[in-house]
């Protein structure tokens, strides 16, 4: 076919003009498409237009230039109607909805829809059980004894020392009542804010029963009848030097004697050796930790040293044991949680049995 | 007897679900709504509701609002007139919400209404890595050391609290709204959950807490007929971490270091791009939830839904549809 090549133009252009109206619709750009298709295998559209005179590509619409247009123009479009036209159908058939589905399966995987109050994730939990296993009867080969002095129900409040850079005292302790205790009570360490707002360590401590150390916290579990694990040493039992390895630190301000004296726990004493071990802090830096958030940068043998590695604790056996339960509401009732003397005395005598049972426990 | 209840920031979501509860309930005589336009609960055939045109931002307002009081004979006056909303208008909110506080206060001490309810929300408290797991009503309010929205609303909080004080005939009561979710409320997490991703805080991840939409409408129905006073935490049930929430909705996490993102979205927010404003992200980072056992002894309120529950309903979502369960997924 030989067409004027301005016309061929046109025929092009037709895809980019917008309707009669001056809007776009959906419609005229893929007519304009088909049209300009049909246009170059017939040839039909070039002698209309030299027909009518019109620059039009919508022209075969014009009733005097061609009776049968508008029969021809319907049957055109039923036949572009008949073929799909993929863009406008690939827009409305994306599968999002499916997409966004598997994408929360997939986001949901290994963490559950339900916590508890304090956002301990059951799956979450179930998912970290072997490495706290593995840590408790291959690395550490954790002895634990005295087990039966924690009760099967009921609140109770673990008192232990503390040590090691990072809190794998309160894991082993966590871990040692749910492996070797009968009723398999799940421990609630209390963590110092130094530890549980460290990026990833806090909130995965936080999924696997740790809870943010402080006095409506421990209240709230305690009513609730669970056993917590109070480390009154703080982040200055942490931070203790190798060299001052089993001496334990003041234990902090009594709140876990005024804790027990008005809720009526019980407490005991747990002593926990070979933790000063696994991690020993040889030196704290604390210039370049203030800038970072943390109290210190420990520097143990492999810390700083190995990078990220370094933090894996060192095999040293453990031992960790369970003692007599003291109960000191029985004895003084709860209104002495207002006497600060008492208060003071209770918390260093259980501070002087922890020590004893430490000593024991190393000889 | 008969009670009648006038209503500031009647177009609010909680402002008009409250219209529709009061229409229905034949102990109330009468519901003036305070508001600058017409609610549109009002067009739906409401019989007892009358709308007077009142702009807390004017200045004599608080005589008007006095007269209207006086002359409708109001016995209880909530103060819903809040933003849901931060915006860049900062000014405007200001006089919106702590003066426009001031001028319903001044009214209510001149008409002297047996009770004064006033809307606010948990986010009062402000996030901090000191707050406890749950916040109980005798918590500080500490709000955000950078954020007008929620220190506008700490502000009407504290003049209340020193309304009550002085004036012992009008027992006030304060509603704190944890975050509310559902499938026709509007507000700052509604928007901030819709997008299809989120900004994580790398390596932290808080406890967050939501109440659907009808629990918190049914509360603050609850505090209007029961005669309390004093601050409530309205809260839903359960908390879920932030990723969890983000997973069950299916919006793709972003993580950021606090220091970035912090200037990011500042950018954004001053740009005018976002309208999340940056003192959300100390609420991504640090826990703050509130405890809602005074809600259930003393007004009756227990959350009906619980967070998941909150979350499908947000999405538009059955209940079946639940991403997991703990029992298959440990079975």
């Amino acid at each position: 076919m030989a067409e004027p090549p301005e016309d061929g133009d046109e025929g092009g252009a037709a895809d980019a003009t917008p309707g009669p109206d001056g809007l776009w619709h959906d419609d005229d750009i893929y007519l304009g498409g088909e049209a300009a298709v049909s246009h170059s295998s017939d040839g039909l559209p070039g002698n209309e237009r030299a027909a009518t005179g019109g620059d039009h590509w919508f022209s075969s619409l014009d009733e005097t230039a061609d009776p049968d247009a508008p029969m021809r123009e319907m049957e055109r479009r039923m036949e572009t109607g008949r073929t799909p036209v993929y863009p406008l159908d690939a827009r409305r058939r994306v599968p999002m909805e499916f997409v966004w589905k598997r994408w929360r399966a997939l986001a949901m995987r290994g963490r559950s829809d339900v916590v508890d109050d304090f956002g301990r994730d059951p799956i979450a939990t179930a998912r970290w059980e072997w490495v706290l296993d593995f840590l408790y009867s291959k690395w550490f080969r954790v002895e634990a004894s005295g087990v039966d002095h924690v009760p099967a129900r009921g609140p109770a409040l673990l008192i232990a020392n503390h040590a090691g850079s990072l809190p794998y005292d309160s894991a082993m302790v966590m871990h040692a009542i749910r492996k070797d205790h009968p009723a398999r009570r799940d421990v609630r360490p209390l963590v110092e804010d130094a530890v549980f707002h460290l990026p990833w360590l806090g909130p995965l401590m936080n999924r696997i029963g740790g809870v943010r150390a402080c006095p409506e916290n421990a209240e709230r579990l305690i009513a609730k009848g669970e056993v917590v694990a109070v480390f009154p040493e703080g982040v200055k039992g942490m931070g203790k030097l190798f060299r001052d390895r089993y001496r334990l630190q003041r234990f902090g301000r009594g709140g876990f004697v005024k804790l027990a004296l008005r809720t009526g726990a019980p407490i005991i004493p747990v002593a926990v050796v070979g933790s000063e071990e696994a991690l020993p802090l040889l030196a704290r830096v604390t210039w370049f930790a203030k800038s970072v958030g943390i109290p210190y940068v420990p520097v143990t043998p492999t810390f700083p040293w190995l990078g990220p590695l370094g933090l894996v604790p060192l095999p040293s056996k453990w031992k960790i044991r369970f003692g007599e339960p003291l109960h000191v509401s029985r004895e003084y009732g709860p209104e002495a949680a207002d006497d600060r003397l008492l208060v003071g005395r209770l918390s260093e005598q259980v501070r002087a049995q922890v020590q004893t049972m430490v000593d024991e426990l190393r000889a | 007897m008969s009670r009648v209840v006038a209503i500031t920031g009647a177009c609010t979501y909680l402002g008009t679900e409250l219209i529709r509860r009061l229409e229905e309930d034949r102990r109330y005589q009468k519901v003036l709504l305070l508001d600058v336009r017409e609610p549109s609960a009002l067009a739906e055939g409401a019989t007892k509701a009358r709308f007077f045109p009142i702009d807390l931002t004017q200045p004599t307002i608080d005589a008007e609002i006095a007269t209207l009081l006086d002359r409708e004979g109001v016995d209880t006056l909530v103060h819903g007139a809040f933003l849901a909303h931060p915006t860049h208008a900062s000014e405007w909110a200001h006089e919106l919400e702590d003066v426009g506080t001031m001028h319903v206060l001044n009214a209510c001490a001149a008409a002297r209404p047996a009770r004064f309810i006033m809307v606010s929300t948990t986010m009062a408290y402000g996030a901090y890595p000191s707050n406890p797991n749950f916040l109980d009503e005798s918590a500080e309010l500490r709000g955000h050391k950078d954020s007008r929205f929620i220190n506008d609303k700490v502000r009407a909080e504290k003049q209340a609290f020193r309304f009550a004080r002085e004036n012992p005939a009008t027992r006030v009561t304060t509603l704190r709204f944890a975050p509310i979710l559902g499938p026709t409320v509007s507000n700052l997490f509604t928007r901030f959950f819709s997008r299809p991703a989120a900004p994580v805080m790398a390596g932290h991840d808080p406890l967050l807490q939501f109440v659907h939409e009808s629990d918190a409408a049914w509360a603050l129905k609850l505090a209007v007929d029961t005669d309390v006073d004093g601050p409530f935490n309205i809260v839903g049930k359960g908390v879920l971490p932030y990723t969890t929430v983000l997973a069950l909705m299916g919006r793709v996490p972003v993580p950021l270091p606090y220091l970035i993102a912090r200037q990011m979205s500042k950018a954004l927010w001053a740009t005018q791009v976002f309208s999340s404003p940056p003192s959300l992200l100390d609420y991504l980072m640090y826990v703050c939830v509130a405890d809602g056992a005074r809600a259930k002894q003393e007004l009756g309120y227990t959350a009906r839904f619980s967070i998941k529950r909150t979350i499908l309903d947000f999405l538009g979502l059955r209940p079946e549809d639940g991403a997991t369960d703990v029992a298959r997924a440990q079975g």
